[in-house]
């Protein structure tokens, strides 16, 4: 590992894995679905920021940064459906509360 | 120092993010953090992962974001101040945890670089993706397209 790198790598790490937690803890402490994706978006954006420091630290930064680029994409596509899913919960409860949202039929 | 102070504001974007009790200031939160993080990203030698975080989740995200915001009815000032009220009551713990959790990680992270590979020569993220990774971007192609898919089927309206 260079020394640039060895010299970030634990702020990096200990920014990340708050970056986590806060997400992960959004998901599960709130009711609302709008934030709950929120927690979701943080939670993926600890995951990029491990990528990457892991490319930087190791010397591959082409391959920390492919997977960072693939992440994105997959997330993208998942942030895009589940807002729509949310929009038509909206649209048949008029909430976006778990707690109303009491049955899957349909 | 210009590193640790970006860290330090990333996180702390997060955080009020996930605090905020509008839901437009929790986007905005996030869309600055997303920013913060795509500075992070480039000072860390990978211009192109940070260009994708700051055109597609910094813009791309946050505008979808907004425009549910506003689609979904906003909350009376009242309503908000009630939820904001029972929300600090369940989230109290979010600032101790996150900050504890970084601390514990930053104290542990002195053995974790000796799990990493030896360094290799630095390679290209074209190359890699088209050379190394290209089922990768099959991949990409299929959720893309699944995703347009699901889209189209949940917004659909019924037939009259």
């Amino acid at each position: 590992m260079n020394p640039e790198a060895a010299k970030l790598f634990p702020a990096v790490v200990a920014a990340a894995a708050a970056l986590a937690v806060s997400g992960l803890y959004c998901l599960l402490a709130t009711r609302n679905l709008l934030r709950a994706l929120i927690g979701f978006e943080i939670l993926v954006k600890g995951v990029t920021l491990f990528l990457v420091l892991a490319g930087y630290a190791s010397g591959r930064s082409g391959l920390g940064q492919a997977l960072v680029i693939t992440l994105i994409v997959v997330e993208v596509a998942v942030i895009a459906v589940a807002v729509c899913i949310v929009l038509a919960l909206h649209r048949h409860h008029r909430s976006i509360d778990t707690r109303t949202v009491e049955n899957l039929k349909g | 120092m210009t590193d640790h102070l970006l860290l330090t504001a990333l996180v702390v974007l997060a955080i009020v993010s996930v605090m905020a009790a509008d839901l437009i200031l929790s986007v905005l939160g996030l869309a600055a953090a997303s920013a913060v993080l795509s500075i992070v990203i480039f000072r860390m030698g990978a211009p192109m992962a940070a260009v994708f975080e700051l055109s597609v989740c910094a813009g791309l995200i946050s505008a979808l974001f907004v425009s549910v915001t506003g689609l979904i009815q906003p909350s009376r000032r009242q309503d908000v101040r009630e939820h904001l009220r029972k929300k600090l009551a369940r989230f109290w713990l979010l600032p101790l945890f996150a900050a504890g959790t970084g601390v514990i990680v930053f104290l542990i992270s002195a053995y974790l670089p000796s799990y990493l590979p030896a360094g290799a020569p630095a390679e290209d993220v074209r190359a890699v993706l088209w050379e190394h990774r290209r089922l990768d971007m099959v991949g990409q192609v299929i959720i893309l397209l699944a995703g347009v898919f699901g889209i189209t089927v949940i917004l659909k309206e019924k037939a009259e």
